[in-house]
């Protein structure tokens, strides 16, 4: 099945395209990385995908059902969103995980796990700590379900933000630039915990510089660039791509 | 008048001083913050009129808003004023007036929280209201504390102002006593008087302050 599906998204700042025509279906199960130079429109990209930005025009379909469809006008045609409560029903579908964390700092771990399932979805307090302490537990984190994120280094609160998004059981999970932020010295203990995800079929779109990361995991590599898909394939096909900007990209790595 | 009936009178004045002062926090507080929403509303008139209140009551003596709340009744609309609603004006002219500086403290702590607190709260599904009461609200209120509490401070004082309605708080009533006396004693109980009081607000914003330090 298809989890999520984008047909021609477009998204402009001021009259500026920075998502050109974009379509991509990842099915469940999938690992899919998208790599290409700063500023081609990744993270705005997963902004319009996770609806922290409205697209100017083109389709968003989550297992099915439209949050959004583009609509003809006089100038052509622009997206039109679901209602509310459809979308509140959409949004439960994926999760995102910033670069830069974006934890609760004045929650512990545990809190910060736990709150968004009892507060949003309405789990049982005791269903959410059990949920939120096997999720600390696979992530290596069971000393620091106390803790605060001020007390915590920069790869262990990455994988609180991993965890407080996967506590809510989206069936599928964003990541932009999830290392980058981090000393290089962190950044395996975050990529482990992605390829062990990626071990039990979570599916994940990755926006990443890791290219190694990438080749390892990935079902599909989309190579972007001003706002347009260049290049996509497996792993060993965009590698040995012939196309001179996805190598000249690679070759920097 | 010996000393005990003296310090009576005061003490009188001193339990209306600091109903004045609790009572104008209890108001002006919320209504601060509702007055930080207008502010920062996204509708233009709202916004306009936020700024303007927030700017008059800001950029006008208070003791002058005092009179404006009380004789106000009489002469634009000719009501009889009892002598019961002094002290309301004047806990009416207080919390308008604080209520502007605490709206600008809420705006300024607001504003400054990070973007990403607000996308986190979006993506996991927060509704509007938990994300500023869970997540926005107690950050906010860690930042601001320092401004507040030097506001706060300021209040214990200002609540002398009372005087020029003639609510017989601690300074009214130490002047009153001075005058026919003719002794400086309540003035220096009144000094002291504030002195303390606002040592203790001090000491009580020092532990909300220290309770809010477990995390930065
Ligand atoms: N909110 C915004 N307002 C204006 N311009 C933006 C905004 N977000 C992104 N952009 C612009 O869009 C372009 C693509 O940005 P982005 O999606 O962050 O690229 P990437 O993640 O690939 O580095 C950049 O030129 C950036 O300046
Ligand atoms: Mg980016």
């Amino acid at each position: 099945m298809n989890l999520l599906e984008i047909n021609h998204m477009k998204k402009g700042f001021d009259g500026l395209g920075v998502i050109e025509d974009i379509s991509l279906t990842v099915k469940e199960g999938e690992v899919v990385s998208i790599i290409g130079p700063s500023g081609s429109g990744k993270s705005t990209l997963l902004r319009c995908a996770t609806m922290l930005e409205t697209m100017d025009d083109g389709e968003l379909i989550y297992l099915n059902e439209k949050a959004a469809w583009s609509e003809a006008d006089i100038n052509g045609s622009h997206s039109v969103y679901a209602s509310k409560a459809d979308l509140k029903r959409i949004h439960k579908h994926f999760g995102l995980v910033f670069q830069n964390f974006n934890l609760f700092p004045h929650y512990s771990v545990l809190k910060n796990i736990i709150d968004a399932p009892m507060s949003v979805d309405k789990v049982s307090k005791k269903e959410a700590i059990a949920r939120a302490d096997k999720l600390l537990k696979q992530l290596g984190l069971e000393d620091k379900r106390d803790a605060y994120p001020c007390q915590l280094s920069g790869g262990q609160q990455q994988r609180v933000s991993i965890a407080r998004a996967l506590a809510l059981q989206p069936k599928i999970l964003f990541f932009d630039e999830p290392t980058s932020a981090l000393d290089p010295e962190l950044t395996g203990e975050v990529l482990r915990v992605i390829k062990e995800l990626a071990a039990e079929n979570m599916t994940m779109i990755i926006v990443t510089h890791e290219m190694q990361f990438a080749k390892e995991l990935s079902d599909r590599i989309i190579f972007m660039e001003q706002g347009l898909i260049q290049e996509q394939g497996t792993p060993e096909e965009l590698f040995s791509s012939s196309n001179e900007r996805v190598n000249e990209f690679i070759g920097k790595f | 008048m010996d000393i005990g009936k003296m310090l009576t009178q005061l003490g009188s004045g001193m339990v209306i001083s600091i109903e004045i002062f609790l009572l104008t926090l209890l108001f002006s507080l919320p209504l601060g913050l509702v007055l930080s929403f207008g502010r920062m509303s996204k509708n233009r008139i709202i916004k306009s009129a936020a700024k303007i209140y927030i700017s008059i009551m800001r950029g006008t003596p208070l003791m002058l808003q005092l009179m404006v709340v009380y004789f106000g009744p009489y002469y634009i609309f000719g009501l009889k004023i009892s002598a019961a609603y002094r002290f309301t004006a004047v806990i009416i002219g207080f919390a308008l007036n604080y209520a502007a500086y605490f709206a600008e403290i809420y705006r300024s702590g607001i504003e400054s929280m990070p973007v990403g607190q607000y996308e986190a709260c979006k993506v996991l599904g927060y509704s509007k209201i938990q994300t500023f009461g869970k997540i926005i609200l107690p950050q906010v209120v860690k930042r601001i504390l320092p401004p507040i509490t030097n506001e706060v401070i300021t209040l214990v004082k200002d609540t002398s102002l009372a005087m020029v309605i003639a609510v017989s708080e601690m300074f009214t009533t130490a002047k009153a006593i001075a005058a026919a006396q003719t002794t400086m004693v309540p003035f220096v109980v009144a000094a002291i008087f504030y002195y303390i009081f606002n040592l203790l607000v001090a000491l009580v914003m020092e532990y909300i302050e220290k309770k809010l330090n477990y995390y930065h």
